[in-house]
């Protein structure tokens, strides 16, 4: 198989730029923000960043749905031209199903998280990061 | 069954079943106790013959197990003192917690050093050696003292020595593809000219520590004082010969095959005669009997260092006879501390008096060994001595030859002081309940210290074996070679010009234990102490006429500038500092989440950056 | 065929979820079944395993899609030792959690829905050849990872699930980026696929795929400095889950990152830097551990600089290197949980869990004490127990490939350990007991979870040729790239014809 190649427009790039810029958005919650929900906020916000530029990957502008519906079948009978038109067409499916479990995963470990700064603020009575620090060294 | 492997199950089993034992009753498990070893010993004599080998693979290694000649004579080291040790342990160690552990740990003492000997590669040779060393350790903590202090250094030491070794056994490993200790032998002249000069140090570092050289000797004296008499005997007898084991093996097969070998023997011979300078001076400075004969195993040790670097026939015959030597006279005396100890419940010698007439049969073996200790002719340490003064004169080494006289000669001064310590000087009434110590434990201490007077006169018994040993090393037979040099020994040992003096000194040494006898029994009057006048002072009941508080004090003063250096506080020190520098660094876990994932962010920057560098 | 590898993963999914279902029926059959499923899973997974070293790798497509379209389970000697490795410790720890603490109905449901939880993600992390299918396997791991950190209320287990949380978000972010870069680029997922067209990557792709698959398995894989989190989470979760930790999650890391390592991308340089990172992890992981005074942190960071020691193994790049680095990692399984089995107990009605309660406890709980005796013994290498043989192998590697610096540093390290382990020893042994410290008898159950841990340890100290084979094949299953790429992709094309 040669190089897989893939012509990168303006657009693209403006995509890419943005999801690059949420994913450093939620470094930045993450890592700089002292409050114990900001970074629950910030890595959430990171993993909108990294779906986002997941979701721009297969992104074809203009392109349609991956679907094989009937209608669509008898416009164009499966010849192997047909099939490279419809590639150059149709959006890659594949990172849409990864991001969709992707999505589901950060809910469940946004959710775990605020529990977890639930049992932290009961304990602890603070939500500012510096100060939970009893384990250490 | 292949009567190796049989003597080896004797041992691990005899271990696993004194230990059951110990939990129904103690008689049950002492009798096994000994009963293991002497059933190994017997064993190991009657069915194992030199060249007997048992060969087997392991993880891919070819293991064999099998005796030289050589390791014979280390045999009866360890199997004599062991035997002895472990009849004396019986009484010594009654009435004391845990015995089931103990005789566990002593039984796999024996057999590890048993396994050492009889290793015939370096793979089996490092496991018995990491066994001796782990159940040797178990017993130093065994009555729990100072064991974070004491214990840890001695497991320190030893691993960074065992370590060294497994280094150097690896490299060998890599270089040959085999770990027998024969084929090193041979192969041993192609390896780089790096690793020749590398592999002996590591190997001599790793033995260094269990023979207590020079620097690496600070474990020895915490570790010979706190572990109980019973095994110290042992431990500073025959366990610490398995240094000098390994040591000779160094010597007569690796470094006698370097072409510039005499550097590395100089040095070494040199470690050897400043470890036994300071190791007696040390000793001389010692209130505690256990220290005082700690420092002086570590002093005895650094001759016999010294007559293995030096390596000539005779000084390896030498030191070699020193070493069984001084498993007979310093097992003895350790058992005789622990039967004081046992008795009056102290070791201090400033403390104990006059127990002459209460022990004294403990005495004779105590006079015996220290005579031997010495190096008074009729008994051993003179020959072995003797030995190794000719050897490093024929060798050139005539300042280390002052050296050592100087160590042996200030030896003197603690051998005094044991011996008038605690046998001789004013009665005490404090020490007036103390009785003999029971049979099975002075039987033992005669029983090694008519050894060392049978080798002592007739030191030819055991210099045969030791010549056929070195034979198999690859040495010349010394027979003939430098018996007729030698004032002192035709070929059988005994004496040729010296033999007459010897007999006189012993004629005199028995009239005189006959005539002190016979006045002794026709009814002397006994004066105690106290019953003198000095200058017409009568001294009143509690007056301390003992002068042993301060024994040696202008001899002291004069070598105090060299007393002051201790390398242990060095060692101390280091350590300390080590590990304060790791606290400090633990503290990268600053215990803040967000800086660990700071911590991964730079991470990342800095494989980004270096991407070019560390990947392709 | 005895049974499909999806079992591994599906079985035990299935019954954490119906786990409350049957708590209605019986409330024993809560603590029961995942027993019965793990075993059941285990004598799967070794008739399996057998099956494969006669017949070769099982590919196993889910849902009939062949790869590389379709997502597939390899079982293959390397997959299936760790697999049967991981079963067997997941039985041990059901084995000893079962009625650990007498916990009540609600907490043992919870519990155990999260270690087969657990156990699921650590199999499938094995066992899936697809990268995505990983990233979720990781995901299922870590987050009943989070939850079984902060399992009890009272403590600070809530700080460090949280820290353990955070880093294990960046973890995902970072694999999710390498995974769109390698998709991005190849258009395919598949491990062996990729495997085989990595070459076909922009070299400057590759390498940033790369970094950031080893930053986000590193996290996992404890690597220093993406391991602040472990020795909190260590600490903090309950005792056997230290146990899983050491023993099951923290392999399911190094395997992680040694199959991209060594089958994902041939980058060159990454060996040495495996060594690198390997050698810093344990330098520093000793470091830390001298000076702990709770143990459990004590036993964490003895567990990072293992796993520095494996990173360092399989870094040597050569068979006898990857050996060792198996054999690490299994003596390390066996070792690691009975330290953490038995100190577990040994501090169990403390609430520092400080090493000063464990002073002269040998006394009072005797077979406990020697068990973690035999484990100090064993993890720091002196013979005749496992260990050695394990530092054997990785010495003689190391040896082979002339790496004597390694060596020297490698022997240095183990010094250290040793002093700190025989000094929780001594105090085990020598101290006198603490008065406000009861030690509390472990259960049958318990007992004999950590007798068969140290029989395994002396057994293979003494006669270590009874997993060496196994190792070999292993190693050699891991290192032959080719077959293992010939074997996934030839299982689609047999579909397909």
């Amino acid at each position: 198989m040669d190089q897989i190649s893939f012509d990168i427009s303006i657009v693209e790039y403006g995509f890419f730029a943005s999801a690059i810029l949420v994913i450093l958005v939620g470094l930045y919650g993450a890592l700089v923000k002292k409050s114990l929900i900001k970074i629950v906020i910030g890595l959430s916000i990171l993993e909108s960043g990294v779906n986002l530029l997941l979701i721009t990957i297969g992104y074809i502008q203009g392109g349609t749905a991956p679907v094989f519906s009937p209608q669509l079948l008898k416009d164009m009978p499966l010849t192997l031209e047909n099939i490279k038109a419809l590639g150059n067409e149709m959006v890659d499916p594949v990172p849409q199903a990864l991001v969709l479990t992707a999505i589901v995963i950060g809910f469940g470990v946004t959710a775990v998280a605020l529990s977890l700064v639930i049992r932290l603020y009961r304990h602890h009575h603070t939500l500012v990061i510096d100060e939970i620090k009893n384990l250490k060294w | 069954m292949n009567s190796i492997v049989l003597i080896f199950g004797v041992f691990l089993g005899g271990a696993i079943l004194t230990y059951l034992a110990h939990k129904l009753s103690n008689i049950l498990s002492s009798a096994f106790f000994v009963l293991t070893i002497f059933t190994a010993t017997v064993l190991f004599y009657l069915k194992v013959e030199t060249g007997d080998v048992f060969s087997f693979s392991l993880n891919g290694l070819h293991l064999e197990w099998g005796i030289t000649s050589f390791s014979w004579i280390f045999s009866l080291i360890v199997l004599g003192l062991g035997t002895m040790a472990a009849v004396y342990s019986i009484s010594f160690m009654k009435g004391k917690e845990r015995l089931g552990y103990y005789y566990f740990n002593f039984i796999l003492g024996i057999f590890s050093m048993m396994g050492i000997l009889l290793s015939r590669d370096l793979v089996s040779f490092f496991i018995f050696w990491e066994i001796m060393t782990w159940s040797s350790y178990m017993i130093v903590v065994y009555e729990g003292r100072s064991v974070q202090k004491i214990g840890i250094k001695y497991i320190l030491f030893s691993a960074m020595g065992a370590y060294a070794m497994l280094m150097a056994i690896v490299i060998i490993y890599s270089q040959m593809q085999s770990v027998m200790i024969e084929d090193l032998i041979y192969s041993f002249s192609s390896f780089s000219i790096s690793y020749q000069i590398w592999l002996p140090i590591l190997l001599l570092t790793g033995f260094g520590v269990k023979a207590a050289m020079m620097p690496l000797h600070v474990w020895a004296p915490g570790a010979y004082s706190h572990a109980p008499m019973a095994y110290t005997s042992v431990f500073s007898g025959a366990l610490s010969k398995m240094g000098v084991y390994g040591m000779v093996l160094v010597f007569s097969t690796l470094i006698s095959q370097l072409p510039e070998h005499t550097i590395i023997r100089e040095v070494v011979a040199w470690l050897g005669g400043i470890t036994a300078v300071m190791g007696t001076l040390w000793a001389i400075t010692q209130d505690d009997a256990k220290k005082l004969l700690a420092y002086s195993s570590v002093a005895q040790l650094g001759y016999i260092i010294t007559g293995v670097a030096i390596g000539t026939e005779l000084a390896m015959l030498s030191a070699i006879f020193l070493s069984v030597l001084h498993a007979l006279f310093k097992g003895t005396l350790f058992m005789v501390v622990g039967a004081i100890e046992k008795q009056t419940g102290t070791t201090n010698l400033t403390e104990v008096t006059g127990l002459i007439r209460k022990m004294p049969w403990t005495f004779i073996a105590a006079l015996m060994s220290i005579i031997a200790l010495a190096g008074i002719p009729p008994l051993g340490g003179f020959v072995g001595k003797w030995m190794l003064y000719e050897s490093l004169i024929g060798s050139d080494h005539y300042i280390l030859v002052i050296l050592i006289f100087f160590a042996s000669t200030a030896g003197f001064l603690y051998c005094y002081k044991f011996l008038f310590g605690f046998f001789l000087g004013q009665e005490e009434k404090e020490w007036d309940h103390v009785k003999e110590a029971p049979a099975s434990m002075v039987v033992p201490m005669l029983i090694l210290s008519f050894f060392s007077f049978l080798l002592g006169t007739f030191p030819g018994l055991i210099l045969k074996p030791i010549d056929q040993g070195m034979q198999s090393l690859g040495y010349v037979p010394t027979e003939g070679h430098f018996w007729g040099m030698s004032v002192l020994f035709n070929e059988w040992g005994n004496a040729v010009v010296l033999q007459p003096i010897l007999y006189a000194i012993m004629a005199v040494f028995l009239f005189f234990l006959v005539f002190l006898t016979l006045k002794g029994l026709k009814g002397t009057r006994y004066v105690t102490t106290k019953d003198i006048s000095s200058s017409g002072e009568v001294p009143g009941e509690f007056e301390n006429l003992s002068y042993k508080q301060n024994f040696f004090q202008p001899f002291l003063r004069a070598v105090e500038p060299v007393m002051k250096r201790q390398i242990d506080k060095y060692y101390t020190g280091i350590g300390n500092g080590i590990e304060a520098f790791f606290n400090y660094v633990r503290r990268v876990y600053s215990g803040n989440g967000q800086t660990y994932a700071i911590y991964v962010i730079i991470f990342l920057v800095i494989l980004l950056l270096f991407k070019n560098n560390l990947f392709g | 065929m005895v049974g499909s590898p999806i079992l591994f993963v599906a079985v035990p999914l299935l019954a954490a979820f119906l786990i409350p279902l049957f708590g209605f029926i019986w409330k024993e059959l809560v603590r029961i079944v995942p027993g019965i499923v793990l075993l059941y899973l285990l004598i799967l997974s070794v008739s399996l395993y057998i099956q494969v070293l006669q017949d070769g790798t099982i590919v196993e497509q889910i849902g009939g899609w062949a790869p590389p379209w379709g997502i597939n389970l390899v079982f293959s000697p390397f997959t299936g030792l760790l697999t049967t490795l991981m079963l067997f410790l997941a039985f041990i720890i059901w084995l000893y959690s079962y009625r650990f603490k007498n916990v009540d109905f609600e907490p043992s449901k919870k519990y155990f829905i999260l270690l087969l939880m657990l156990v699921t993600g650590s199999i499938g992390i094995v066992l899936t050849g697809d990268i995505f299918n990983q990233f979720v396997f990781i995901e299922i791991m870590s987050i009943s990872g989070y939850a079984l950190t902060a399992f009890y209320t009272g403590r600070d287990s809530a700080e460090a699930s949280f820290k353990y949380l955070i880093m294990g978000s960046l973890s995902s972010m970072f694999l999710l980026l390498a995974i769109i870069l390698i998709y991005s680029q190849l258009g395919t997922l598949n491990m062996a696929d990729i495997a085989s067209k990595a070459h076909l990557m922009k070299p400057e792709f590759r390498v940033l795929a790369l970094v950031f698959f080893i930053v986000g398995m590193g996290i996992e894989a404890e690597i220093f400095p993406l391991n602040g989190w472990a020795p909190d989470a260590y600490s903090q979760a309950p005792g056997p889950i230290g146990a899983a930790f050491s023993g099951i999650v923290v392999k399911a890391g190094i395997y992680s990152i040694i199959r991209v390592t060594f089958t994902l991308f041939d980058v060159e340089g990454t060996m040495q830097f495996l060594v690198l990172m390997g050698m810093i992890t344990l330098v520093v992981a000793e470091m830390a551990a001298i000076k702990q005074d709770k143990i459990k942190r004590m036993l964490a960071y003895s567990s990072i600089g293992q796993m520095g020691l494996v990173l360092v193994a399989f870094g040597i790049g050569t068979e006898e290197g990857v050996f060792a680095a198996l054999f690490l990692m299994v003596n390390h399984a066996l070792v690691k949980p009975l330290l953490f089995l038995s100190a577990s107990y040994l501090v169990f009605n403390s609430t520092e869990k400080s090493i000063r309660e464990l002073n002269g406890l040998g006394k009072y709980l005797p077979l406990t004490s020697f068990l973690f005796a035999l484990g100090a013994i064993a993890i720091v290498g002196m013979p005749p127990l496992s260990g050695f043989w394990a530092k054997w192998s990785m010495l003689t590697a190391a040896a082979n490939s002339n790496m004597i610096l390694i060596i020297g540093l490698v022997l240095l390290v183990s010094v250290v350990e040793i002093v700190y382990y025989f000094r929780v020893v001594n105090r085990i042994y020598f101290f006198k007991k603490e008065e406000d410290v009861e030690p509390k008898k472990p259960t049958i159950n318990a007992m004999v979870s950590m007798i068969v841990l140290g029989i395994l340890i002396v057994t293979i100290g003494f006669y270590p040729d009874l997993i060496t084979s196994y190792l070999h094949e292993a190693s050699e299953s891991l290192l032959d790239k080719g077959k293992y790429i010939q074997d996934v992709l030839s299982a689609g094309q047999s579909i397909i014809q």
